[in-house]
């Protein structure tokens, strides 16, 4: 190659140093552009409400690709790298650019800075969220042109924006958790964004209280690394700060300066635990003070990470919390490609991305966060068997697809799991997408038994769906979601939790079953939309293909869902000798400290290997499995038996898909009608008698009989008044005297 | 005997004189009239204390311009002789008595104090209690409150004419 | 020399009367009568002790009571008048709109 073409994309366009100050624009301007849309929207009128929305989130783009350059910035041999405020001054952070706007606020010596840090894993997202955002702000113009809350809906959508970008761009914890509840309620609006339908409402509603759950474990979690970051710092020696690259003086200074939850911190915290430093604290160590004395850093490092699970279970969608995902499908449809399939829904393995090194220090919340999300992955697949309603379909995909990344998180590969939401992004969105084409172009229809044969009415529609289907699948392996699957399930199999090494054989095979399943399904959906004769009982006789604001966001989506597969191929180098996948090597800025607590607390046995030729061919044999069954069921199985009677025992298996397995129900039961229950004699006792009759009416009680007593003394007669006022000064004055005598 | 007990003792009989005529006077008028006289002697009275510039301004202010706003007011309302309805009640004549009995205590106390007038110099008995000692302590000391006095005075005319007209 | 208790005892009586007069008349243009009555008894208080005293003070609050008396008389008067003109009346039995 060219060495003037390389050190051209080596030189950022703009310098980091100059760069990072201006981050907060990236997040200001769709926040700007929400504030403007929402405010000023219905005066704007449809058109410059467009332009508004769209302009800000290009703006972002640009801003976004300029930090992402900024990166990655290598000018002249020099690699850009800043002091890490943690570390000794020979630590510094490759590859990332950040800047502190200053303290938030303190509390004591407990301080939150509203710091921005952009390095190559959110460097990534914030691609992902503003360009995709912005392609389905496109779609979104043409795909609400009836809808009279436009300005509302584009108002959300750039809140959602803005609050996702806060949530990757936050240098720590508290920071995240303000991006994390603010696109929980940017997907509240959204998913009830048409709120007269009581059942929309609903949806959003549930989505809501859902996610609370998660919040809690999340605020929890975090109270828990405080404490632990004050015990460690109380108990540590010159061997601990040694082992994390820093000193005592350093650590300190950092926690002042920046505050006990950033990540820089907490890794150094990570890198000091494990017990080959010789240090007074390790994993082992109980912690001698504070609230969490008696228990050990490891036990406590656990707890948190369990915590977290929860929290990202209920942003991510896993067992439990998962239920919340496939009823917010009730809102628009470029929502459910945004929110729901491309980015908010992957913030829980952002999180743990972001975290990795400190997931690392527990092998057991590891192979918890692994066995959740192949038994979340599963069971999803299963439920998307029976689903006829085009969206739910996809809803019981990105649900499985999540499982697919908690899986690679899980078992350490995180590289992989980064890279799985990236493609994930591209074709769920733009399978969603081209749900919404369909819908649509077929009078909102959702019902993939009444649509069918489409692909000669939308052949862009259809093009689009078919490349992304393939990808998901991975039934044509040349494809994005092919290679980053299968890059998960390769490190799944081979690398190793320490004392848990069956979680490793469990979870590849639960995950080759998925691959078939995925296939199948996902096959079912097109065949049955795009393939065979129309339906009878579609609405329109005759679709018709979307506008351009639509199809092209679908054509750029479908090509970066073919393209991606290239970061999977193993062609740079690795230090240690050998190749390594691309995308493995972008990210190693980011993981290598969470590879370095692997090897040294030896919790996780990492594998480096690449597949091999004969691994992608066994994993290519399941995905043709479960396509080829789909096949055979849909084009020829299916239709030879029309008219004929169904088992009963495929009726029963059938119906159970069909209601998801009846989770909902057995929520319902376990959990909703006893919490009913405690408020129902909550309300009767504290609330109707506590509340209510004793102090409410009994206060009123009381104040009416002494009201009523008083008034008597009340004649209105202004004499009477000055009469008793009279007395009270001669008695006033016969005490003076009194006292005056005595 | 001197002549300024004699002028007190005087003074002091036709004050409460008159002040028990205000009280007790059926009509307005009459009751008026008894004010306007209680005013005049208690300038006597004040003059007895060397408050000759107050005697004046009581004699100008109150039985000059308050007064005649009080018989304004009673020949405006044409309230000649109202008949006196309507008995004292219970709490009144509790609040009379409570007036006898402050009266009783006021007298009980005062009775146990033997206060004299301040034996001034010269230079004292020719300034104390003319218009130039107080309008020297009124414009230097306590300008402040005078010109809040005078603001007091606008709000109140103002108030006067807004409560007082019907329409505006 | 007239001993200074004797104004003081002079105004006490004032006083009483005035306050007297307050509570007993329906009248409310004697109630005001009263209330003058009462300030002057005040007057003679302050007067009195500025005498006992040789401080020209008291003269200086006088004048002040006088000042605020005046915007107290033409301010009742004036409420005096509006009650009449919308009840006919001035006698304090007929308004009892406090009480409500």
């Amino acid at each position: 190659m060219d060495g003037t073409l390389v050190e051209f994309f080596r030189t950022a366009p703009i310098p980091p140093e100059v760069l990072s100050p201006s981050l907060g624009l990236i997040i200001l301007l769709p926040l700007l552009g929400a504030f403007v849309c929402g405010v000023f929207g219905k005066w704007l009128g449809r058109a410059n409400v467009h332009l508004v929305a769209c302009s800000a989130i290009a703006g972002a783009f640009v801003l976004s690709l300029l930090a992402f350059w900024a990166t990655s910035d290598a000018a002249g041999g020099r690699v850009v790298s800043m002091a890490n405020p943690f570390g000794l001054d020979r630590d510094t952070i490759r590859y990332a650019i950040a800047h502190d706007y200053g303290t938030w606020f303190a509390a004591g010596d407990f301080r939150v800075n509203f710091g921005l840090l952009v390095d190559h894993l959110s460097g990534i997202l914030l691609l992902i969220i503003t360009g995709v955002g912005f392609l389905i702000h496109l779609y979104s113009t043409s795909y609400m042109e009836h809808d009279d809350g436009y300005w509302r809906f584009f108002a959300y959508l750039n809140l959602f924006v803005a609050a996702m970008l806060t949530l990757v761009m936050a240098d720590n914890l508290v920071l995240l958790f303000v991006g994390w509840e603010g696109v929980g309620m940017a997907s509240y609006l959204l998913i009830g964004f048409w709120y007269t339908d009581s059942a929309k409402a609903w949806a959003g509603r549930k989505a809501f209280v859902t996610n609370r759950i998660g919040d809690f474990a999340f605020l929890i979690a975090t109270f828990l690394l405080i404490l632990t970051v004050g015990a460690f710092n109380r108990q540590a020696d010159a061997r601990d700060y040694n082992a994390a690259g820093s000193s005592r003086a350093r650590y300190e200074q950092g926690i002042s300066q920046k505050g006990p939850v950033t990540f820089k911190g907490l890794e150094k915290l990570a890198l000091a635990l494990p017990q080959g430093s010789g240090g007074a604290v390790s994993l082992a160590t109980p912690i001698e003070s504070g609230p969490l004395s008696g228990y050990t850093f490891g036990g406590v490092m656990t707890a948190t990470m369990l915590l977290f699970l929860l929290g990202a279970a209920g942003k991510s969608a896993q067992l439990p919390l998962y239920v919340w995902l496939p009823d917010a499908m009730a809102g628009p449809t470029p929502v459910s490609a945004l929110i729901h399939a491309a980015t908010m829904v992957t913030a829980g393995v952002y999180l743990f991305c972001r975290m990795s090194s400190l997931l690392v220090l527990s092998p057991t919340a590891m192979a918890t966060i692994a066995i959740v999300g192949a038994l979340t992955s599963l069971l999803a697949a299963l439920i998307a068997f029976a689903q006829d309603d085009i969206k739910k379909v996809l809803a019981y995909s990105t649900v499985s697809q999540l499982g697919i990344m908690f899986m690679g998180v899980g078992m350490g590969v995180f590289w992989a799991a980064a890279m799985h939401l990236m493609t994930h992004a591209f074709f769920k969105a733009c399978l969603f997408l081209g749900a919404g084409s369909v819908m649509h172009g077929n009078g909102d229809e959702t019902d993939i038994k009444k649509l069918g044969g489409l692909w000669k009415e939308m052949k862009w529609t259809h093009a689009t769906f078919l490349i992304s289907t393939l990808a998901i699948t991975g039934i044509f392996p040349i494809m994005s979601g092919f290679f980053s699957k299968d890059a998960i399930f390769h490190g799944v199999h081979h690398n190793h939790l320490h004392g848990l090494e069956w979680v490793s054989t469990f979870v590849y095979v639960l995950g080759l079953l998925i691959t078939a399943s995925t296939a199948f399904y996902m096959s079912r959906v097109y065949l049955l939309t795009f393939t065979g004769k129309r339906s009878p009982e579609a609405k329109l006789a005759h679709a018709h293909e979307s506008a351009w604001h639509m199809t092209l966001p679908l054509v750029i989506l479908a090509f970066l869902a073919f393209a991606t597969f290239v970061y999977a191929l193993p062609l740079m180098p690795r230090s240690g000798g050998g190749t390594q996948p691309v995308f493995e090597n972008f990210l190693s800025p980011v993981l290598r400290p969470a590879e370095a607590v692997a090897r040294a607390a030896e919790t996780v046995k990492l594998d480096t290997s690449s597949p091999s030729v004969g691994d992608y061919a066994f994993a290519w044999m399941w995905a043709l499995l479960g396509g080829g069954a789909a096949a055979f069921a849909y084009l020829k199985f299916f239709p030879s038996r029309v008219g004929q009677p169904v088992p009963a025992f495929a009726r029963a298996v059938r119906r159970t898909a069909l209601n998801k397995f009846y989770v909902d129900e057995l929520y319902e039961f376990i959990l909703i009608r006893p919490v009913k229950f405690v408020a129902f004699i909550l309300f009767r006792v504290v609330d109707a008698l506590v509340i209510d009759t004793v102090l409410v009416r009994g206060t009123a009680y009381v104040t009416e009989k002494v009201g009523l007593g008083l008034r008597r003394l009340q004649t209105g007669d202004a004499q009477a008044y000055a009469a008793i006022m009279a007395l009270a000064i001669l008695g006033g004055a016969v005490y003076a005297l009194l006292q005056v005598l005595s | 005997m001197n002549i300024e007990l004699v002028l007190f003792g005087v003074f002091a009989v036709m004050t409460l004189l008159s002040a028990g005529l205000v009280i007790t006077a059926r009509s307005p008028i009459n009751s008026a009239m008894a004010l306007v006289s209680t005013f005049f002697f208690l300038a006597g009275i004040y003059v007895l204390l060397w408050a000759h510039t107050v005697a004046v301004i009581q004699v100008l202010v109150y039985a000059g311009a308050i007064m005649v706003l009080f018989l304004f007011v009673i020949m405006l309302l044409n309230l000649g002789d109202a008949p006196h309805r309507g008995k004292p009640t219970v709490t009144r004549l509790l609040g009379g008595a409570s007036a006898a009995g402050l009266l009783a205590v006021l007298a009980v106390t005062l009775g146990r104090m033997d206060a004299q007038p301040a034996r001034l110099d010269a230079q004292g008995q020719a300034t104390f209690g003319t218009l130039a000692a107080i309008g020297q302590s009124i414009f230097t000391t306590w300008l402040l409150p005078f010109e809040a006095v005078s603001l007091l005075l606008l709000v109140a005319m103002v108030g006067a004419v807004v409560v007082a007209k019907s329409r505006i | 020399m007239v001993p200074i208790t004797y104004y003081l005892l002079l105004a006490a009586a004032l006083f009483c009367m005035g306050m007297f007069g307050v509570l007993v008349r329906t009248n409310a243009l004697v109630v005001f009568m009263c209330v003058e009555l009462m300030l002057n008894a005040v007057n003679l208080t302050f007067l009195a002790f500025a005498r006992m005293h040789g401080n020209g003070l008291g003269h200086v609050s006088a004048f002040f009571v006088i000042a605020v008396a005046a915007a107290e008389a033409a301010i009742g008067l004036a409420i005096v008048i509006a009650v009449f003109r919308s009840r006919g009346t001035v006698n304090v039995d007929d308004i009892r709109t406090m009480k409500h």
